[in-house]
This record gives C-alpha cells, structure tokens and sequence, in this order.
C-alpha cells in the first residue's frame, strides 16, 4: 500500500513537470512573438548526397502552439492514467521544449537543423572517446584521470608519424601506440608501485602537456613538413548517405567516426556479455574474490588500462587526422575531463557514455547556433551550457551514479 | 616507497626540464624578457609576433632577450617574479589577460621597466602598446563584403575581451559601409556591436572548435570567415579549405606567410604589428637618454602602419575595390569615417 502511493506521488509529480514544461514555454517564448513571424529550419546540407527535401517554413506562434499543446496533452495524460516509459516521455517533453525553443530563436530566421545534428556528433566523437577509456580503466578499479595527455600525446604522435609517413593509418597507429604506452605508464605507477592513481594520473597529464609543448614548439612549428599529416576522406556509406538528414549526419563520416560507434558497441556488449567482461567487473567490485576464483587480476588491470590508453590515443588522433589535420599545443581543450564527466553521467557503461557525449556535444553546437541567431542570452552562459545541462540531468533523471566498488584501490595479493 | 617517490621525482624532473628550457643569460647587454599568455610563443599570433620583435632586437640591437611561457592564469605572476629576481631590465608581458599581474608587479618594483602588449599604460614603469584594430578590422569587413557571393560574412572570437572584440568591430562597421556605398544587404554572423556580444568558442587552443564554428557558419551560408582566436583560426582555415567554396581572414600576422598551406582560402589578414612596438620599446630602453617610459603609451594606427591588412587575394574581389580601401584608408586616418570604437567603448560601460 505504502509502496504504492508513493509511485502514485512520483506519477504525478512527473505530470505535474510537464505542465511546468508546457507553462515555461508559453511565458518564455510566446510573449516575443508575432502573428506574421515565420520560423524556417534547413535540412539540406551543401555537398552531400542526400535527397535534398527542401526546407521548413511554418508560423512561428503556429509552431509553438502545437508544442505547448503537446506537451499538455501528455502531462494531462500523465496526471490521469500515467504512462509506463516515463522517462521516454520525459525525452519528448524536453525535445518539444527544445524545439520551441529553437522555433523562438529562429523567428525571421532559419537555421540548418541537419547542420547542428552533424556538429554535435562530430562534437561528441573526442568526449565520447575519453569516456570510453575511461570506462576501461575505472571497470576494472584503476581511476584514470591522464585521459587529457594521453589524447594529448596521440594526437602529437599521429600528427608527427603521419607528416612523415603521409599516411592516416600508419598515423592512426602511431597514436595508438602512444596512448598505449602512456596507459602501460599509468598502469605500472598504479599497479606495480601503487602511487595514488589521482597522483599518477595528474602526473602523465603534466609529462604529457610538457613533453609535447616542448618538441612541438622545438620541431613541429619551426618545421611545417613535420606538421602536415594528411587527414581522413568522408567515405558516405552507399545508398544510406542518401537519407535525408540522417545520411550526412550518420552515414556521410570518416573510418574514425565510424570506428569509435563500433567500439561503443563492441565495447558494451564485451562488458555487459562476455566472460571478459564480468571477469573485468569482478577485479572492479571485489578483487579479492575475483582471485580468490582465480581470475588474473593484475593482467586484467595492465590489459584494461593499456586499450583504455590507447582508446584515449584514438581520441587524440581524431582530433588531427579527422579534423585539423595539425598538432598545437594544448589543442585537446580539456576535452579528457568533459569524457570523464560523460563517463560518470553515463554511470560507467558504454552506451550511457555516447549518449552523455552526445549531450555534450549538442549543447556545444545548439550554442553556436544560438550565437548567430543572436539570442539575447550572454555568450558566456551559453558557454555554460553543456554544464548546466550536465548538472540538472545528474541531479534530475540519473540520480545517484555508484563507481564500482573497488574503484582507485591498489590491489594487494593476500 | 622509495621506488614511488623516484618514479615519480624523474617524471616531474624531466617534465620540468622540458618546461623550463626558455631562460638564458650574459652580462653588460640590456636585459629583456618577455612573458607570454596561454597560447605559447608559437601561436603564429600575438605571442609569436611580439617574440619577432625581441628576436629582431636580438639580431639588430645584440640585447639578450628570453620569454616564459604561461599555461595556465597562475603561471603570469610565477613567469614576472622570475625575471624580477634576475633582474631584466625590461618585462614584457603580452596580453589584455596579464594586466592586473603586470600591475601589480610594476607597483611593486619601481625600477623596472614594463610593457604591455594590448593594454594601456599601467604605471610610471610602463609602457602600454595599444592597437587601433579596429581601422583594420573595418577594411577587412569591406573587403569581405566585396568578396561574398551568398551576402552572409561571420566572423568568431576567442574570449569576449576587448582585443578580440574590436577586431570584429570595425569588420561590421567595415560591412556597414560597403552596404552604405554599394546598396547591398551583406548580413554579419557572430557578432553584434550593439549588443557587445557574438559566438565565442571560449578558449585560445581548442582548434577542433575553430573547425566545428566554421563548419556551422557555412552550414548557414556565410561564405567569408574571420576568427580571431588565435591558433583556434588555423582549425577554421581547414574546414574552409576542405569546403574550397569560401574564404578566411587571417588575423595579427599575414597568414599567407604564416600558415602558407591555407594561403589558397586567405583572403586578406588584418594586421597587428606588435612587432614594431616591441622593437619600438625596447630601442627606446636601450637608448642612452631613455629617462622611464612616464606612462606613455605606444597606439598602433593605420597612419603609423601598426596595423594594416595584407594584400587580397587575385580576384576575389571586383577590380576598383582595391582603390576603394586605398581612398577609406586615407578617410580613416583623416578622422572621416567611423570604425566603431566609440560605440563599442560606449557599450563597455
């Protein structure tokens, strides 16, 4: 009985948040607004090949309306019979505020709905890679917080061996190499020496940062022809990259885009599915009887943190040979902590740390957009965004987010 | 225990050597040093230009130059102790961002001689060297007006601050006018002097922003791009490099010399030749009846050639435009034509 009333309270008060939803748009967005306002939003994007659909102009009071109206709809629905997929709601919800919300900022304007969905998958792709390596490593207890200089040496080492070589895989690999290798550095200060891994890791962020400033301002910036890797063609998957607004933003990537989805998959089902992965989890929430059943524990942590390494090495590489395709110092921009932030908000599971990236990364673009739009928000709170976001989502939908147990304790055999 | 502490003790041994490799000494020569903000002295923007002129001093005037460089906010006041204690005999910090440490130094230590690139004076002891940019901004904003097929240009920033600002200032008033003169409509994205605010990717390093910025800016159909971020630009020059169908702005320096790979997509660069007022203030120093800066301060203008935009690329824009900017320039200096600083000033306050 007790049980139940209280999920009848929790029903309600997920009505009642999305009548709140439904009221803010009408008092924040409306007000602006006039009768002949037309809002349009692009979908095609120059030099693809997707079908071009045209685009989208509607009234802008029109628009809001169906918005509002919907989301009405669904929290009277909630309040009255309640939904089973609440939280599948709750994503409606917040996408038809977001859209008034883009509706009311493109008033007299238009902005390219294909555009922005491309960029925060792009935007997505470093964060998500961070967050990857973290998984690796913190699953089976080892903290990594040198994400940030084992992209940073990746992206150093594939922009270099790729200038001299003039090849993206041999560039690609040489990234690789060097996250491993600074991963197999973390891992002997954790593992072998048991230094406090915090320490450890602050320790290969500053080698990092001083190793690849140093021979960067030394050789690469004095030496053009040891910065110019090349950088990965778009291969548009066939028939799929014709797809109106899908095809571009999922179909129409580099190998590296494409290459860090497969791993979110591949990695989530090696995690969740394979003996692998629950040997992995086991040295992670109890080393103890994990040996006691005679798994490894040492080798799964070299292994783990050594792929967690290189996967941030990946992110690196990203970074030059899908992007930029140059080295500068400190170009990684602190995106090794956002992933360590995604990795937590994706309470340490693959999937969880895409769609947190992805987050991330569309608060990032829906910023830039609203900055051309000239929305009467001040640039620095819509730097804040991704933050802002971040905090209301953890303290909102995730709620308590538990590290694996063992998390960050050097493993002592008995 | 012991094994922890050494691993740990080479690591930051070595990283500190490697950090650490900026210094240098003799006697008898006048004794320079420079302290440079987060993008490090081979940003290919104003730290790079400002160490062109130590270096020119060190060539042409045999003085013993070295700089520091900051990572990080904290690292300003660590970097001006250091040349403190080996007592230069002049510190030149380079940016906006170094004011209240420069300061508060200069306060400090009265007999020593500071400059501060893109500030004003701060003191008897120092000598600020400011920038007119946005008289160059503003030919720039013409030329790019003159050279847009879509009639959208955007321009980006780093940080919200002055010196980036006023870049983006005089390239909209510079679009104001070319619509003013040749009855067009070229719209500006990413930056409105009336409101005192545009898009800024937030940071002087991320040039994976600078890609993603340019890409949303064509996306929306802006065919000319200026960002003035620093190396964040360089990340923008790609993208429009791989797109080939528009045009970037370098910024500080001539980007067709500095960052010759994209020079194909440059359409001009705006000049801020820090350089001269480094050399400027350094030959002042060095001179024999050099009695302290007394607060003056160094204004680059168009007139003095502090600031200027490179040559535009052939045939991007109509013929007779060329003669245009030569005939603006000339009205700029003469006090004719309004670049914007009064506004944007008026906006600060």
């Amino acid at each position: 009985m007790n049980e139940n009333s209280k999920d009848t309270r929790r029903a309600r008060t997920w009505g009642i948040v999305f009548l709140v939803f439904a009221a803010l748009m009408l008092v924040l967005f409306l007000p602006g607004t006039t009768g002949s306002q037309r809002t349009t939003f692009a979908f095609d994007l120059e030099l693809s090949e997707a079908l071009p659909i045209g685009s989208l102009t509607f009234s802008t009071q029109g628009g809001l309306y169906l918005l509002v109206v919907l989301a009405v709809f669904l929290g009277a629905w909630q309040l009255a019979k309640g939904f089973k997929q609440v939280y599948l709601i709750l994503g409606v919800v917040v996408l038809a505020f977001v859209l008034a919300f883009l509706t009311w900022a493109a008033r007299d304007n238009s902005m390219n709905m294909t555009g922005m969905l491309q960029a925060t998958l792009l935007r997505a792709v470093p964060i998500t890679l961070a967050a990857l390596s973290g998984v690796m490593c913190e699953r089976c207890a080892v903290i990594n917080i040198g994400i940030e200089g084992m992209m940073l040496t990746g992206a150093f080492t594939s922009a270099l061996i790729g200038s001299l070589t003039q090849n993206v895989w041999v560039g690609l690999f040489a990234a690789l190499s060097a996250g491993g290798l600074m991963g197999a550095l973390l891992a002997v200060m954790a593992i072998r020496y048991k230094v406090d891994q915090i320490i450890a890791g602050t320790a290969i962020n500053i080698l990092a940062t001083g190793l690849t400033s140093y021979f960067s301002s030394r050789y690469l910036q004095s030496i053009p022809e040891l910065n110019r890797p090349p950088t990965f063609v778009q291969l548009p998957l066939p028939v799929l990259s014709r797809i109106p607004i899908v095809g571009p933003v999922l179909f129409t990537n580099t190998a590296p885009v494409y290459l860090m989805l497969i791993l979110v998959a591949v990695i989530h089902v090696m995690l969740f599915y394979t003996r692998w992965g629950l040997r992995t989890r086991a040295v992670g929430e109890h080393p103890q009887a994990a040996d006691t059943l005679g798994v490894n524990v040492f080798k799964t942590r070299y292994v783990n943190v050594i792929l967690g390494g290189m996967i941030a090495g990946l992110g690196g590489a990203y970074l030059v040979l899908s992007s930029v395709a140059r080295f500068d110092e400190n170009m990684t921009a602190g995106r090794g902590f956002i992933g360590l932030a995604a990795m937590i908000f994706g309470k340490w599971s693959p999937i969880g740390a895409l769609a947190a990236s992805l987050i991330f990364g569309f608060a990032d673009s829906l910023r830039t957009n609203l900055a051309i739009l000239r929305v009467p928000i001040p640039s620095q709170f819509l730097l804040m965004a991704p933050y802002l976001v971040t905090m209301i989502v953890l303290a909102g939908v995730v709620g308590r987010a538990n590290p694996p147990a063992a998390d960050g304790q050097p493993y002592e055999k008995q | 225990m012991l094994k922890k502490l050494w691993v740990l003790l080479s690591l930051v041994l070595v990283t500190t050597m490697l950090v650490g490799c900026g210094g240098g000494g003799a006697g008898g020569k006048l004794k320079v040093g420079m302290v440079t903000d987060m993008g490090g002295v081979d940003d290919k923007s104003f730290n790079a230009t400002s160490w062109k002129g130590v270096q020119r001093a060190i060539d042409e005037l045999g003085i013993d130059g070295s700089y520091l460089e900051s990572k990080q906010q904290t690292d300003y006041a660590t970097n001006l102790a250091q040349y403190v204690n080996q007592e230069a005999d002049l510190i030149i910090t380079v940016g906006f961002l170094l004011a209240d440490d420069t300061a508060d130094f200069a306060s400090r230590y009265p007999d020593t001689n500071f400059a501060i690139v893109d500030f004003g004076s701060l003191g008897d002891n120092v000598r600020g060297l400011t920038f007119s940019t946005d008289e160059a901004g503003f030919l720039a904003g013409y030329a790019a007006a003159a050279a847009t097929k879509t009639g959208k240009v955007a321009t980006f920033g780093g940080i919200n601050i002055p010196t980036v600002a006023i870049f983006m200032v005089g390239y909209e008033y510079g679009v104001n006018y070319y619509n003013q003169q040749h009855g067009t409509n070229v719209e500006v994205l990413g930056w409105e002097t009336a409101a005192n605010d545009g898009v800024f990717v937030g940071n002087f390093e991320s040039t994976d922003d600078g890609r993603r910025v340019a890409e949303t800016f064509m996306n929306e159909g802006a065919d000319v791009i200026m960002p003035v971020a620093g190396p964040v630009g360089l990340g923008t020059a790609q993208a429009v490099k791989e797109r080939g169908n528009a045009w970037v702005i370098g910024v500080d320096t001539d980007w067709t010399v500095s960052a010759a790979e994209y020079k194909d997509v440059i359409l001009t660069s705006v000049l801020k030749n820090m350089d001269v007022a480094v050399f400027d203030t350094i030959k002042a120093v060095q001179a024999d009846d050099f009695a302290g800066f007394n607060g003056e301060n160094y204004v680059g203008t168009l007139a003095n050639d502090g600031v200027g935009i490179a040559p535009i690329a052939s045939g991007a824009v109509p013929a007779g435009i060329s003669d245009e900017l030569e005939q603006i320039k000339a009205d700029i200096i003469a006090g004719k034509i309004n670049t914007g600083w009064a506004e944007y000033s008026a906006s600060l306050e």
